[in-house]
């Protein structure tokens, strides 16, 4: 009796523990993920402020708004590439929003059924293209166009707007904004064409059986309805703007200082870093090329923030307003 | 069980020996197949790539050591090397002294002996017909002469169709052993540009374009009409761009060639003890007459303490003396003896 209780009761416990094992390894697994992501995410924030340390010391806050980039008298600063930071992704960011969401539109409304497959794949492969190879194609090919053709054409018919200057040669900071929407573009469309592919047909069927035109459908349903999610898509296009260094490196010219003309060359921060960190003659030099990677992350950390506030203030203003 | 596995794995090994000992005897006739193994890792200077493109496959053949090189810059270079992620750097600048201390005991030393080159894109202006002087490419590229029809060039130029194009300045915007080169002669022939702007692997450049490696300035050059930059001679070979005719403190105009760069070497009497070299500039005097005003040393970059010490003096000391003719046609010049006596007086530091 005693023992056939026992052995029900270990049995119970047995079967109980294996059930409990499975869960704790469940669990101890992505814990363990979880916080090595964490952890990894506080040793780079770590590792990126000792390594800026004595460019901090060196030359404090003002470090980022000074114009100037000097290796041999040893004087640094980010203003420059912040500006051309700010205008290259902001300006990408512009062109590609109403044509990364005309594609999206295309694909999901007005394309032909047959077509819409392959055209899709094609603009995804857009974003599988290395950026260096986007940036050799830049050089080689835009930048000649871009200022033998776009730019006289611009300046001679928007030339009142300090933005259209003089056209100058194929590296500025026009041909890394061309460059640049040409990689946000598929992230935006393709988040976009998911978005409106989940706008709930009923809805879009009520709005056109009440006699709306598609425009007024897509103005008045699908906009509204995705509205957080391409915002969300459109920041997610910014962050990559921001960092990508390769392929700007290759176009924009590395020129210090501020010029409000596109056309002529700048730098952005992470085309800085890639350029000048493994060249880099002094370890200021180096503090400083790490100083602005440290601006460049709580950069891109504040957008992701702006965009995750976004998301939440468009869900809850339409969760108030249904 | 075990038991095949260790013959499967002895077996493996017997035949890589086997392999690796057909391969040493195909590639060095007699050397013994232990030391068919040895891979030397370099990395650093784009301006070196050719040379070292060509005595790789001679090196090997000669010794069966096989040597790997990656063209990343000469600034990554000593990064690479700093770091030991690679047996060797090369370098055209000499080390700054930040990046000696970082090296942790390096010895730098020269290893062969080139040029830099003003090149341009003017439309009418065919290769090697266009002559500038040192102060007027300093004031080029401080923005102060603006146009090609500028006075100051066409009083260079009489009898070129100078047009009225606007100069486009490009220049290196990785740190690069070429731009070292360049402003350093700049600095001598003009003391604005030396207060201005300075001589390093990477300035504040007041005008201009930058373009990536030696290859982003070629493009930009060759497809910018009006501009003008500066490229390793080897590579201006590869990219059929023109270069401009420099005159030389002697007052004679020249180009860079093998008896241009060793004429402006013979102004190396005595080398100091980290090697660091500049010959830019030579004075004017009758025995510079024929000099190239922007030639160069590189720099191999080892450590003093390594495994592969033995590998690597044998390396560099070949480089040193049968590696020198052969790379001629990418116009490396021979080097002076007092530097090769210098360089293998370096190379004693080199230890296991």
């Amino acid at each position: 009796m005693s023992t056939l209780d026992a052995t029900t009761e270990s049995t119970r416990r047995l079967s109980g523990r294996r059930v409990h094992l499975g869960d704790l390894i469940l669990q101890l697994v992505a814990g363990a993920a979880t916080l090595a992501a964490l952890v990894l995410v506080f040793l780079i924030v770590w590792k990126v402020i000792d390594g800026a340390r004595p460019a901090i010391e060196q030359f404090g806050v003002g470090f980022v708004t000074h114009v100037g980039w000097d290796p041999v008298k040893q004087v640094f600063g980010a203003g420059s590439f912040l500006f051309g930071t700010a205008v290259t992704s902001l300006v990408a960011l512009l062109l590609a929003a109403p044509l990364s969401l005309g594609i999206a539109l295309f694909l999901t409304e007005l394309a032909p059924g047959a077509i819409r497959g392959p055209v899709t794949a094609l603009v995804e492969t857009l974003a599988a293209i290395p950026s260096v190879v986007i940036g050799l194609w830049g050089i080689l090919v835009l930048g000649p166009v871009l200022s033998d053709h776009v730019e006289p054409f611009l300046h001679d018919t928007l030339g009142f707007i300090p933005l259209f200057g003089t056209p100058g040669s194929g590296s500025s900071m026009f041909t890394a904004i061309i460059v640049l929407t040409i990689m946000i573009l598929p992230i935006v469309s393709s988040i976009s064409r998911e978005l409106f592919l989940g706008v709930p047909s009923e809805l879009k069927e009520a709005a056109l059986g009440l006699g709306t035109t598609r425009w007024e459908m897509v103005r008045g349903v699908m906009f509204p309805y995705a509205r957080g999610g391409i915002a969300a898509a459109l920041i997610l296009g910014l962050g990559r703007a921001l960092g990508e260094a390769i392929a700007v490196t290759q176009v924009i010219g590395a020129f210090v200082g501020i010029q409000w003309n596109l056309f002529s060359p700048g730098d952005t921060l992470a085309s800085r870093i890639a350029a000048e960190y493994q060249g880099a003659t002094s370890n200021l030099e180096v503090a400083s090329l790490i100083y602005l990677g440290l601006i460049l992350l709580v950069f891109s950390l504040l957008v992701n923030l702006l965009a995750q506030w976004i998301v939440r203030t468009v869900a809850r203003r339409q969760g108030l307003a249904s | 069980m075990p038991k095949s596995g260790t013959l499967i794995r002895s077996t493996a090994v017997a035949g890589l020996a086997a392999v690796v000992a057909a391969v040493a005897v195909s590639a060095a006739g007699a050397a013994p197949a232990k030391r068919s193994a040895t891979v030397l890792q370099g990395a650093g200077s784009s301006l070196i790539a050719p040379a070292l493109a060509i005595w790789q496959p001679l090196y090997s053949q000669a010794r069966g050591v096989v040597v790997n090189y990656s063209a990343v810059g000469s600034g990554a270079g000593i990064a690479a090397i700093s770091a030991r992620t690679v047996d060797f750097g090369a370098s055209d600048a000499p080390m700054t002294p930040d990046q000696a201390t970082g090296c942790k005991g390096c010895v730098q030393i020269p290893w062969a002996l080139t040029a830099t080159v003003p090149v341009y894109n003017i439309p009418g202006v065919p290769d090697t017909r266009l002559h500038l002087d040192g102060p007027t490419l300093a004031n080029i590229f401080l923005g102060n002469i603006k146009t090609w029809d500028d006075p100051a060039i066409k009083k260079l130029n009489p009898g070129a169709n100078l047009p009225s194009t606007k100069i486009v300045v490009v220049h290196r915007s990785d740190g690069s052993g070429d731009t070292y080169v360049f402003t350093d002669y700049l600095s001598k022939v003009s003391p604005t540009w030396k207060s201005k702007v300075g001589s390093a692997t990477s300035v504040s450049w007041p005008t201009g374009v930058g373009g990536a490696k030696n290859a982003g300035v070629a493009a930009i050059v060759a497809q910018t009409p009006g501009s003008i930059g500066y490229i390793s001679d080897a590579y201006v070979i590869q990219n059929h761009i023109a270069k401009a005719q420099m005159k030389n403190a002697a007052g004679h105009y020249t180009l860079p060639s093998v008896t241009s760069i060793e004429a402006a070497a013979q102004l190396v009497k005595s080398v100091p003890a980290d090697n660091a070299i500049s010959i830019t500039n030579p004075p004017a005097s009758p025995k510079y007459k024929y000099a190239w005003p922007l030639s160069t040393f590189t720099y191999v970059i080892v450590p003093q303490q390594t495994a592969k010490a033995k590998d690597l003096k044998n390396f560099i000391t070949w480089a040193l003396t049968h590696g020198q003719a052969p790379i001629r046609k990418f116009v490396f010049a021979p080097m002076p003896l007092v530097v090769i006596k210098a360089a293998n007086k370096s190379l004693k530091q080199v230890h296991s």
